[in-house]
């Protein structure tokens, strides 16, 4: 209730401060052109082309990142040696922002889907593959032990329960990589491309054609905040 | 945990990618035109020092995410006890925040460029903004979430509820806040260096999207290592400071 109202006097303060001069319209557009925008756009054709590169994309590099992060992860928990040895300049990646390999990425691999889908890969598969490491990790030892000496094998174990004792914790990580392969995408398609909503959004960022602008923006947030929703819900039930 | 294998193994897993990475550009496995090798970007790294362009983009990005972590942490703060304290402040910020915290943010740096100029205030705002969510909606969330047992306690003895706010909501509250500290500052590294990417302020970010345009490997990477040696040190610092919040804690926090 008070966040429908809340809501509502900041759309009706945007709509009406420009229209009694109060902020230059030009900056700031109104809800109204969004929503005329909003129809245009519909209407235009190129949104579903420009949506479905982005998808393509995202998908393509998120389930790179999910087949290649789980594994990787579930292992490194697993063998402590091997964690030892890649846990430094993992811990490195993880703190450094990944998208400054952007212009690097682009060199590699050119301005086509390819650097797109490598973005979202390394931004959501580092995420995904500590959260999965620290999930094993945190597997309570009572529990193996138990599993230990009513005769499970090592694979009985990693089967039975490692995997589902650290279920919850790898889907944390994988709702935190979605919500950067979503930045991932945007950011890579800003930075240099010819088509998906990242690019449209430069296109008409650079015009400032506010109206349009935040028409896509709005349309990517929607996505995103489904997307994480949707995973913390699947977590939740995970966790039951 | 015996504390000398890892770091033992950590230096060796470094030595063998950096020796790895050399062998392979002069043996001419790798172009190092795409590369680069780590003799060529130390050279790099060198040179910058000595002419002191190193220092100076450093610390244009360093003072561009001090001031928009900074504003973070107020603004943050603020919010967060505000919305924690009050349901309807907390009702009223609810989609706002979602939003903020959902949307591409770097989309509008067009926007921010025409209200603020080409330079370190759009770079700043991208950062307040990217950072300011998770320390908001944890700061409510740890205040939100006191127990009940210590607020029946409180009250029983007399407090008032500002008393309960300053006494007892907000120091149980810390790991909350900390562990929002702790993702907003990847968030506000992240802001400065992709905005830099786009808007050019001279700091890490702009050399490293300037070198690329110019197809400069070296010098590119050369900034990103920089920024890794910027990130480590950042996380790194706030666990420090995390440990000591939490030393006078007995028990499990919350």
């Amino acid at each position: 209730m008070i966040s429908t109202v809340a809501v509502a006097l900041f759309l009706a303060s945007w709509e009406i401060a420009p229209r009694l001069r109060l902020v230059d319209p030009f900056f700031t557009s109104r809800p109204s052109q969004v929503l005329s925008a909003g129809v245009d756009i519909v209407r235009g054709g190129t949104l579903w082309h420009d949506a479905a590169v982005s998808l393509s994309e995202f998908a393509a590099g998120f389930a790179l990142a999910l087949a290649a992060g789980v594994p990787i992860g579930l292992m490194l928990g697993t063998f402590p040696t091997l964690r030892y040895l890649v846990d430094p300049p993992l811990m490195a990646l993880y703190a450094t922002p990944q998208l400054a390999l952007l212009p690097i990425i682009v060199l590699w691999l050119g301005i086509g889907m390819g650097s797109k889908i490598a973005v979202v890969f390394i931004g959501s598969v580092i995420p995904i593959v500590v959260n999965s490491m620290a999930g094993v990790r945190q597997v309570e030892r009572p529990l193996v032990l138990a599993a230990r000496s009513f005769c499970a094998t090592r694979r009985d174990v990693f089967i039975k329960v490692i995997l589902p004792a650290s279920l919850p914790a790898v889907m944390i990580g994988v709702r935190l990589g979605l919500s950067r392969a979503v930045l991932g995408v945007v950011v890579a398609e800003m930075y240099v491309s010819q088509e998906g909503v990242g690019n449209q959004i430069m296109r008409l960022g650079s015009a400032f054609r506010v109206d349009h602008l935040l028409v896509y923006v709005l349309l990517v947030s929607a996505f995103g905040l489904g997307l994480t929703t949707a995973a913390r819900k699947l977590e939740e039930r995970v966790a039951r | 945990m015996r504390p000398l294998k890892p770091v033992l193994l950590g230096v060796v897993s470094f030595a063998v990618i950096l020796f790895s990475w050399e062998a392979a550009v002069r043996l001419g496995w790798l172009n190092p035109f795409f590369t680069s090798q780590p003799t060529a970007i130390a050279a790099a790294l060198a040179r910058e020092a000595g002419s002191g362009e190193l220092a100076r983009s450093a610390a244009v990005s360093l003072r561009e995410f001090i001031a928009g972590f900074g504003a973070a942490i107020i603004v943050g703060l603020t919010l967060g006890v505000l919305a924690g304290w009050y349901r309807s402040v907390e009702y009223a910020l609810d989609p706002f925040i979602w939003f903020v915290y959902s949307a591409p943010l770097i989309a509008f740096y067009p926007l921010f460029v025409l209200w603020l100029g080409l330079g370190t205030h759009t770079v700043i705002a991208i950062s307040f903004l990217l950072s300011v969510t998770p320390i908001t909606v944890n700061t409510a969330t740890g205040i939100r979430t006191l127990s009940p047992t210590l607020l029946l306690a409180a009250r029983s003895f007399g407090a008032r509820p500002r008393d309960v706010l300053w006494k007892v909501a907000l120091p149980a509250s810390v790991p909350m806040v900390v562990a929002g500290l702790r993702l907003g500052v990847g968030r506000a590294l992240t802001g400065v260096v992709v905005a830099e990417l786009f808007v050019p302020s001279g700091g890490l970010g702009s050399s490293i999207a300037y070198n690329g345009g110019l197809l400069r490997t070296t010098d590119m990477l050369a900034s990103l290592m920089v920024i890794v040696v910027l990130g480590v040190v950042c996380t790194q610092g706030l666990s420090a400071i995390e440990s000591r919040f939490d030393s006078w804690r007995t028990g499990p926090g919350l």
